[in-house]
């Protein structure tokens, strides 16, 4: 039905059709999060991307035909990126307070969440792209977007990176810390930001508001860090790297 | 609708973070240097306008949506990846786990006389 196949046509030239399938696969899977009794394993997120997935192999959009509709939506990245200054300025008196361990132990704990990752892929025979990518797996989605756009890497990698690091990084928080006989919620909340970026932010506030508070720092203060070095030490390596090769 | 002016708020500082970046050349992100020049407007403000809560609340509620469209792309390139699953999944899970580790370390022996406020 010629008609039939127009109206189709129609709809999916319109960016708003992208932006419907991704509000649906959203609130689908928020519900069935919730349904699920919010479980720390699988988080939202990983739901509402199947979910959305699964959409868009039954309406047979193509994955950059759909990227370039949902722009209308992501492009709202921006403005959430500098709203995450409220929350850190909200956090300040914290800051003061415990300025003494944090500075010792944010920088070490940030760089050294980007090296060992790296490290590893390096060492089983990585390619600079995925690299490139994987580079920025602790820190907070839209931050790590432009860092991984500075670096070179691939968006989508990066992604699917924050999510599994997210997941692994409660699950070895909790085992750890048990381990390490660590109670303080402070800590518990600082390392699970740090790490795990928003999906472990979201644990520690399952935690106590303390433990909440803590993990926005720490995803915070490991989002600006990175952020502000990751792109210069990156370019600096290349420098180094090109000289030696050369 | 206070949420209008919060999110002009919002804007204009990505803006001026975007023009920062431009004009020096910094490799860093227009959405960073915005959220870093908020903050510090907001402590030489002193406390947070009530129409900028009510714009940043919810896009910060929202950002796991607004980054969805970019996280399905995994699955798109599952192939593409094929041979090099085994590293990137290694880096990342024992990557984490020794990051973590080093983290709760490193705390526990600095917060050692930093009593918890109750």
């Amino acid at each position: 039905m010629p008609q039939i196949e127009s109206l189709r046509d129609t709809l999916l030239a319109t960016p708003l059709f992208a932006v419907a399938l991704t509000l649906t696969a959203y609130l689908l899977g928020m519900g069935l999060f919730r349904r699920l009794g919010q479980p720390t394993w699988l988080p939202a997120i990983l739901i509402a991307a199947v979910f959305l997935a699964a959409l868009l192999a039954l309406s047979g959009i193509p994955y950059p035909e759909y990227r370039e509709g949902a722009n209308w939506l992501t492009i709202l990245l921006g403005p959430a990126t500098v709203a995450l200054g409220m929350p850190l300025y909200q956090q300040l008196p914290r800051i003061r307070e415990l300025w003494r361990p944090l500075v010792v132990s944010l920088p070490l704990a940030a760089s050294l969440a980007v090296l060992y990752a790296l490290g590893i892929a390096w060492l089983m025979g990585a390619s600079q792209p995925i690299l490139a990518s994987l580079a920025a797996k602790s820190v907070t989605a839209p931050i790590a977007i432009g860092i991984t756009q500075q670096l070179g890497g691939s968006i989508a990698l990066l992604m699917g990176g924050l999510l599994v690091t997210g997941v692994a990084a409660i699950a070895f928080v909790s085992l750890l810390a048990r381990w390490m006989k660590i109670k303080d919620e402070r800590i518990i909340g600082f390392a699970l930001g740090l790490n795990g970026h928003a999906i472990g932010t979201v644990r520690a506030f399952e935690i106590s508001p303390t433990a909440g508070a803590f993990a926005s720092l720490g995803m915070s203060l490991t989002g600006i860090f990175t952020a502000l070095l990751l792109p210069l030490a990156w370019r600096l390596v290349g420098v180094i790297g090109m000289s030696v090769t050369s | 609708m206070p949420a209008v002016g919060g999110f002009l708020w919002l804007v204009g500082f990505w803006l001026v973070g975007e023009t920062v970046v431009t004009l020096t050349g910094l490799p860093v992100s227009a959405g960073v240097v915005g959220m870093l020049l908020l903050s510090a407007t907001l402590m030489v403000r002193g406390g947070v306008p009530e129409s900028l809560a009510a714009a940043a609340q919810p896009l910060i509620a929202l950002l796991a949506m607004l980054i969805m469209p970019g996280v399905v792309g995994v699955f798109f390139i599952l192939d593409e990846m094929a041979g090099y699953w085994t590293a990137i999944l290694s880096a990342l899970i024992l990557g984490t786990l020794l990051s973590v580790a080093t983290t709760l370390w490193l705390m526990q022996h600095l917060m050692q006389g930093y009593h918890a406020p109750d």
